[in-house]
């Protein structure tokens, strides 16, 4: 009932709509590219790449639950598989980390496809527990895997890596180049893939199929009736979501030179959802907007040490109640009222 | 033999704890679409608070199980004035996912409350029974019988409770069809806040049960949650006899596995069994398949 009203005078000024992101993304695209020249601490190169991939994956969650409606609890799985592989190609094959990177992305989306191929017939939360329980499955089988498939000096290492998982596989080739300043060449290596991803998140969403995803979330028996096909539009948002999220992944093993199965914990993907939750879902710029503000509020809370997660769990409690459309929502609402 | 006695009370006695984590969680969906995210929190919850009782306040241990029971309820009674009525107003349509994840913020919050208040290290749970009783050459311990006696217990009260009472007739009512509720005159949002204490206080003694078999720790209700969401999954989200029974089936299996490929297989065994009936059915075993209005 609210959703028409709100999206109706949208559809009118998508110019004007369209030019308040390029301003949006110009402005943050000047603050990301004036940082690594301002900050000196490793420290805060180190949380600005960590918020990076935050980013990246609330986005792609964002592309499958804010607009196509999909319920999946299984992004971490995708964000590990893609980290996973991009470790297992390195480790095992040697192959280039940039060449890993993209088998692992590519890896992940044929696995999402996969995941969204089992979900096809689900609706609402049933998808949010089948992704869920994929998740789990993968997550049991690495942490309790314990035969031997080869051995380092005198350990035993596992083929998934078990519950240690990969460490030292090979990194971007920074540190040669760059000597003490590689984490902003790290920098730079994420920042322009994130920005790849949100150029091509932009322009799916403003196109055809964007409008499908939507017609799907809106209502789908409607959608599906003006023709829309639901099964390929749902393996495409996965496989896109996919592609994306794994290439962060990827990207993620290699920053930190090591990928293990606590990648897959709760707290990760709860992380990811209040992110959303917490900038707006469903709205462009609202998993940008929360990273920045759940990143402060962490480094905030970081004081207060142990009160931490309760701190974290309150405010996604408040958010999804006092903010249903996200604080980009809120503002947006705000000022489309100004302007009428 | 032997090993199919250990199968049998390993799977009945895990069976009546999910089958009880799992009512819990399939009335509050059943009756107001909500999946309960804290449901494992309010589990932790109990276990702690018959430890608070018993343990260090010296109180008999029945009456400590009764304080885990109010616990729970209260916790209930909390979730739903502060989270669940104000979405209830303003999410409409997005309810389902919207509750999920303030559900999913409170069980961080609660976890970690009871991390700060008794610290990170696994207590000893008072409530137990110790000893055991042979058949044949096969141990089984008396604590999993008193297990199954009192998870059976309570879900008989808890049917009769549903079946025969007013408020059970409300829960009915506005399970069914809410508008229609309301229309004759069933106060909806006063059942809803019934429902949700019942399934706290079910969710209390279900944290003392399985915190005896186990340790103290303030994820212990994680497992069991996740257990339950696989029950109510098969069995068709909301239908509670089909939950009970989709526990103790599955449990069986799990134990089965467990002992016949080993412990590592029994959970992911478990959950692929739940992908495949799935895919196979996607509204669960005894789900029926939901009409939506367009």
């Amino acid at each position: 009932m609210s959703d028409t009203t709100q999206t109706l005078p949208k559809a009118g000024k998508t110019l004007s709509g369209g030019r308040i992101d390029l301003l949006i993304a110009a402005l943050l695209l000047a603050m990301a590219i004036a940082a690594p020249f301002v900050i000196e601490s490793r420290y805060m190169m180190g949380q600005l790449i960590l918020g990076l991939f935050w980013a990246s994956v609330a986005v792609q969650w964002n592309l499958l639950f804010g607009y196509a409606g999909v319920f999946s609890l299984g992004q971490m799985a995708v964000f590990a598989v893609g980290g996973y592989a991009t470790a297992m190609l390195a480790y095992y094959l040697d192959l280039n980390i940039f060449l890993a990177i993209a088998a692992g992305a590519v890896i992940a989306t044929v696995f999402s496809a996969l995941v969204g191929l089992a979900c096809l017939r689900l609706q609402g939360v049933y998808v949010a527990l089948l992704t869920y329980a994929i998740a789990q499955v993968i997550y049991l089988l690495i942490v309790t895997d314990t035969n031997c498939f080869e051995m380092v000096g005198t350990t035993c290492r596992q083929f998934t890596g078990g519950a240690t998982g990969f460490a030292r596989f090979g990194d971007f080739g920074m540190r040669a180049i760059l000597k003490g300043d590689w984490i902003k060449g790290n920098y730079a290596i994420v920042l322009g893939c994130f920005v790849l991803s949100m150029l091509v998140s932009w322009i799916i969403l403003h196109g055809p199929m964007g409008l499908a995803f939507k017609a799907l979330r809106d209502n789908q028996a409607y959608a599906v009736a003006r023709g829309i096909n639901r099964f390929h539009t749902q393996l495409l948002v996965f496989g896109l979501s996919a592609f994306f999220t794994g290439m962060t992944g990827g990207l993620y093993a290699t920053h930190f030179q090591a990928i293990g199965p606590g990648i897959f914990s709760i707290s990760s993907l709860l992380f990811i959802l209040a992110i959303a939750v917490v900038g707006g879902v469903g709205t462009f710029w609202g998993p940008v907007v929360g990273t920045i503000v759940l990143m402060v509020a962490d480094e905030l809370m970081r004081e207060v040490g142990s009160f931490r997660s309760i701190g974290l769990g309150l405010i996604i409690a408040f958010a999804v109640v006092a903010l249903p459309r996200g604080l980009v929502g809120r503002f947006s609402d705000i000022f489309h009222k100004h302007k009428s | 033999m032997d090993i199919l006695i250990a199968i049998i009370t390993t799977g009945l006695t895990n069976g009546a704890l999910y089958a009880l984590a799992t009512i819990g969680l399939s009335l509050v969906w059943g009756s107001m679409g909500m999946l309960n995210m804290a449901h494992g929190a309010l589990l932790a919850l109990g276990g702690y608070a018959v430890f608070s009782v018993a343990t260090t306040l010296g109180l008999p241990v029945w009456l400590a199980v009764l304080a885990a029971a109010g616990a729970g309820a209260l916790a209930g009674v909390i979730l739903y004035i502060c989270v669940v009525r104000s979405l209830i107003r303003t999410a409409g349509k997005n309810f389902e996912t919207s509750v999920m994840i303030a559900t999913v913020g409170i069980s961080i919050s609660l976890q970690n409350a009871l991390l700060q208040v008794y610290g990170g290290q696994p207590l000893k749970q008072p409530f137990g029974v110790s000893g055991a009783f042979r058949i044949g050459d096969s141990v089984v311990p008396w604590l999993n019988v008193v297990i199954i006696l009192v998870s059976v217990v309570v879900m008989l009260g808890l049917a009769l409770l549903i079946s025969r009472t007013r408020m059970g007739r409300a829960i009915r009512a506005t399970a069914q069809n809410r508008e229609a509720a309301l229309l004759m005159g069933v106060a909806v949002e006063r059942t809803y806040l019934q429902v949700l204490a019942l399934s706290g206080a079910v969710a209390g003694i279900c944290g003392v049960l399985v915190s005896s078999v186990t340790q103290l720790s303030p994820t212990l209700g994680a497992d069991p949650m996740l257990k339950a969401f696989i029950m109510c999954v098969v069995a068709g989200l909301g239908n509670l006899p089909g939950a009970v029974a989709a526990a103790f089936g599955l449990a069986m299996i799990e134990a089965g596995v467990q002992f016949g490929m080993g412990a590592r297989w029994g959970f992911p065994v478990l959950l692929m069994l739940v992908i495949a009936i799935l895919i196979w059915r996607p509204n669960g075993l005894f789900g029926r398949a939901q009409i939506r209005r367009m």
